[in-house]
């Protein structure tokens, strides 16, 4: 038998013969070849560029990917001191813009809010203690008041937030149907930046501008943030008490009082024409809306719209109430079909006529509130910019906070609490890496069906449950934001990537050995997010 | 116990890859061989295989994702034909260099151009020279049962093995087998445990830069140890005959041949089943042949064929890979190993088939009929 003696050296463990060695290749610093070097770059994702608020969507996602839904909801919070609330009235317009849109179908942004604003109700912020003597007023507990609050508090101040109905919440909890709402839930919510943050609030307090004067006695700063409390009437109508404002009767239905009359008809084509509408068919009325539009041009959000229509809501269109008399009981309405004149809708041919109990008016709120100039005057809100949506409004009292701060010389001028979004090129399709990607449709959340909702005020939709903030999360590609997902630490042919999935700075997670990096650039080719870019290295 | 079945050649060769349990395997599909990899896939998904499969978008992937797996310590798999062996062409060379185990099976199949799917021995015998051992079976059971004996002499030598199936005629036909037990298998096949691998814990730097000496001196080795692996395999053999009672050898002298006969025939793969019909007639018939089977082409057994061809006056082989300018490759080989016999017989290298022109037993029948006729010199190409 011949002997074997390469073979049994390699059996024995003896390397030499081998193409082997114990000897690093480190010191080779092959990184002195290479022309360009890879950075990560971070980017504004489209959904961020469309939030009211620029909530940095796809890295807060990115946290709650990576199994960190604590660091979620912190990131979250900084931006958004209400997501419970957001998450479930916000018309996302993130996910109008998300490029996800392109692949199949938008990341249901709104629905991962709602997860993790939820998650928050148990999870009150941590509590800051006051360090600053100047003392803040904000006038209105709405969205735009308690975010202000919120933002200075954050900052140390004290914060008197005074409210002229008997609880926080402003149209919130006045107008906002609790079947798009729930009330627990917002309660939860302002529970706990009452009990985090140093504010004191005062309901049942109303303050007008004569009052302007007493207070800037007291305090440094005042931000007004009252809301729009009156709907407006059209001009051709009578003023007569059957003729109401929309917003009169959403209050009225919030606080639970007695709505008299069984047939009721609403004129308009927005949320608050589709909220009253619903409601008092919730209530077990009859009701009509009647809108000087097609469907299509209706200002609602189209979901809500949807939603109305498979509860059998029944909406006339192009149609106008031209004049109304009283009867004896309930009023005579003469409807005409709607007529454009010069962009103007006017009344056109007579149609009908037609009897109900109470006749709603819900196009549009005004303010009775009038000011003059005065030295130390912010506003937020509605009443700062007109009617617009919830995350608006937050954003509006945010930016009240930071004028505040900026006044005060704490923020120096140009800068914002949140980081400026200008500083960074915004993330396009083009150039992400999907291949990761497999085309998934976004998860459905579970809705109450149309016949069992649509007589009692339970919140249609539900929450996800964390298997389907799993399907639903695994969906964002996290645009412009690094995530360390290790593709590139995967794919780099030097070993010359290395990753701190614990480093919260999104831009220092990627870490390159540039003493052996040639700068291949296939992990900026291979980023699915494209936060890596090559720069030429001098 | 082993189990009957009937399976395509394509299954046959899944079914000797699952007995040795590889944890990776990765290959990209290619034409005859897609079937093995697909079965192989089925099997992983179902659960009837532990393994990782690594899809890749080219057959320099799937080689360069077996080179990293089996660098880290685990047995693995491949597979390949044609154009796709020719693409893995360069990581062939790595691996061998690196010392590396594997097994990888080839359909053989033409290189294009012109296009062409069918049987040719043309790109498995072009890699002669990248450092593997080759191994040609005639019947899918052959191929079977070489992957497993295969396995073993790989991770006993620390050096590849490439193992060939004619595409189509065997990965496309069906064949009665038998499929030897798991346990047998586990008892003749170890788990791999590789000498050295990849090891954050145990660094070691795997075929960097060697100065020219140090590179002359490894490649001696690399030599040596090639010189000892017909030892290897046919221990390696011998152990499978013990379990399994089928006997494999690197040439393989027919049953169907007479032994006694001074002129032979020489092929390897598929072809020689019908040479062996051929051959039985002729002999019938009163035309003495024998009948050999060059079954390991690297490294080259010319020891074991020079025992066989000691008295032989004329060797007739039928080639279906072609060295243009030269002639057939399998003659090449035959010739230089049968240089140092005292008495040489005359060699006749014979182009019989080449991208699957169809080999009848009548096809090699003929040229024995016709042995006169055929240059000593030069390459005889059918008329």
């Amino acid at each position: 038998m011949t002997e074997l003696k390469y073979v049994k050296a390699i059996k024995d463990g003896d390397f030499r013969g081998l193409p082997i060695s114990r000897a690093s290749t480190a010191v080779n610093m092959t990184g002195s070849w290479k022309f360009f070097r890879p950075h990560l770059v971070s980017k504004n994702s489209p959904c961020r560029e469309a939030c009211p608020l620029q909530i940095p969507i796809a890295a807060y996602l990115g946290r709650l990917a990576e199994g960190k839904p604590s660091a979620a909801l912190a990131l979250l919070r900084e931006f958004n001191p209400m997501p419970a609330v957001t998450g479930r009235v916000c018309p996302n317009f993130c996910q109008n813009a998300c490029n996800r849109m392109e692949f199949d179908e938008a990341v249901s942004v709104g629905e991962l809010e709602r997860y993790l604003g939820d998650l928050g109700l148990e999870q009150a912020p941590d509590p800051v203690t006051v360090n600053r003597t100047e003392k803040i007023a904000i006038i209105g507990a709405g969205p735009a008041g308690l975010s202000a609050a919120t933002f200075l508090a954050r900052r140390g101040f004290k914060i008197t937030l005074f409210e002229q109905a008997p609880a926080a919440g402003g149209l919130l909890r006045y107008a906002i149907p609790a079947y798009r709402l729930p009330r627990a839930i917002l309660n939860r919510e302002i529970d706990n930046l009452l009990k985090s943050y140093q504010i004191d609030l005062k309901c049942e307090c109303r303050i007008g501008p004569d009052e302007t004067s007493q207070l800037a006695t007291e305090y440094s700063r005042i931000i007004w943030a009252p809301g729009l409390q009156s709907s407006r009437l059209p001009a051709a109508w009578p003023r007569l008490p059957l003729i109401k404002g929309a917003l009169e009767v959403l209050s009225a239905i919030s606080r639970g009082a007695d709505i008299n009359g069984q047939r009721f008809l609403v004129v308009g084509g927005g949320n608050a024409a589709l909220d009253t509408a619903r409601s008092l068919r919730r209530l077990g009325k009859e009701v009509e809306i009647i809108y000087r539009r097609t469907l299509a041009e209706m200002p609602a959000y189209a979901a809500e719209i949807k939603q109305a229509l498979a509860e059998g809501l029944v909406i006339h269109t192009e149609e106008v109430i031209e004049n109304v008399k009283p009867l004896t009981t309930g009023l005579q309405l003469f409807i005409h079909k709607s007529r454009k004149i010069n962009e103007q809708i006017g009344a056109g041919e007579f149609l009908r006529t037609a009897t109900a109990d109470c006749l709603i008016a819900a196009i549009g709120q005004e303010s009775d509130l009038r000011f003059n100039e005065h030295n130390n005057f912010i506003t937020a809100g509605d009443f700062a910019h007109g009617a617009a949506s919830v995350a608006e409004a937050l954003a509006s009292g945010r930016r009240a906070a930071e004028t505040v701060l900026q006044q005060l010389g704490i923020l120096p001028v140009p800068e914002n609490i949140t980081p400026d979004l200008k500083s960074k090129s915004r993330i396009e399709y083009k150039q992400l890496q999907l291949d990761y990607y497999a085309k998934k449709p976004a998860v459905k959340m579970a809705e109450l069906d149309s016949l069992s909702r649509k007589e009692n005020f339970s919140e249609i939709h539900q929450t996800l449950s964390s298997e389907q903030m799993q399907i639903e999360i695994e969906r964002c590609f996290h645009c412009g934001s690094c995530t360390a997902c290790g593709i590139c630490w995967f794919f780099c042919p030097d070993v010359a990537i290395a990753l701190d999935r614990e480093e919260s700075d999104l831009e220092s997670r990627v870490l390159f050995d540039y003493d052996h990096c040639k700068g291949c650039g296939q992990c900026a080719a291979i980023c699915p997010r494209g936060v890596i870019e090559m720069e030429e290295d001098n | 116990m082993q189990k009957q079945a009937i399976l395509l050649g394509s299954d046959a060769i899944a079914n000797g890859v699952k007995l040795c349990r590889p944890a990776v395997i990765s290959a990209y599909p290619i034409t005859p061989q897609t079937h093995i990899i697909e079965t192989l896939s089925e099997m992983v998904d179902r659960g009837e295989l532990e393994s990782q499969y690594i899809k890749v978008e080219s057959e320099m992937s799937a080689i360069a994702a077996v080179l990293g797996s089996v660098s880290a310590g685990s047995r693995s798999f491949t597979a390949s034909s044609s154009q796709g062996l020719a693409m893995m062409h360069e990581v062939l060379h790595w691996f061998a260099g690196a010392r590396l185990p594997l097994v990888l099976v080839n359909a053989n199949r033409a290189l294009g151009a012109p296009w062409n799917i069918w049987s040719d021995q043309s790109d498995s015998f072009s890699q002669r020279d990248t450092g593997w051992l080759q191994i040609y079976c005639e019947t899918s059971q052959e191929a079977l049962d070489t992957i497993i004996i295969a396995y073993k002499a790989s991770e006993q030598l620390m050096l590849p093995i490439m193992v060939m199936i004619d595409g189509f005629i065997l990965s496309h036909t069906m064949e009665r087998l038998l499929i030897p037990d798991q346990q047998l298998v586990d008892d003749y096949l170890p788990a791999y445990q590789a000498p050295y691998r990849l090891d954050p814990d145990d660094p070691l730097t795997f075929g960097a830069a060697a100065q020219p000496d140090l590179f002359y001196e490894l490649k001696k080795t690399f030599s040596e140890t090639m010189s000892e692996a017909p030892t290897v395999l046919k221990n390696c053999e011998a152990d499978f005959r013990q379990a399994f009672a089928r006997a494999y050898s690197p040439v393989m002298r027919c049953p169907e041949g007479d032994e006694k006969s001074d002129t032979a025939i020489i092929c390897c793969g598929a072809m020689t089943g019908t040479a062996r019909v051929a051959v039985a007639d002729l002999n019938k018939r009163g035309l003495s042949t024998d009948l050999l089977k060059i079954r390991l082409l690297r490294p080259f057994p010319k020891d074991e064929l020079c025992a066989v061809c000691r008295d032989k006056k004329r060797i007739i082989v039928l080639n279906r890979a072609c060295s243009y300018g030269v002639g057939g490759t399998l003659s090449q080989e035959v010739r230089a190993a049968l240089y140092h016999l005292e008495q040489r017989p005359l060699v006749n290298d014979v182009m019989i088939s080449l991208g699957g022109k169809e080999v009848f037993p009548e096809t090699i029948a003929a040229v024995i009929e016709n042995r006169e006729e055929l240059s000593s010199v030069d390459c005889n190409w059918l008329k």
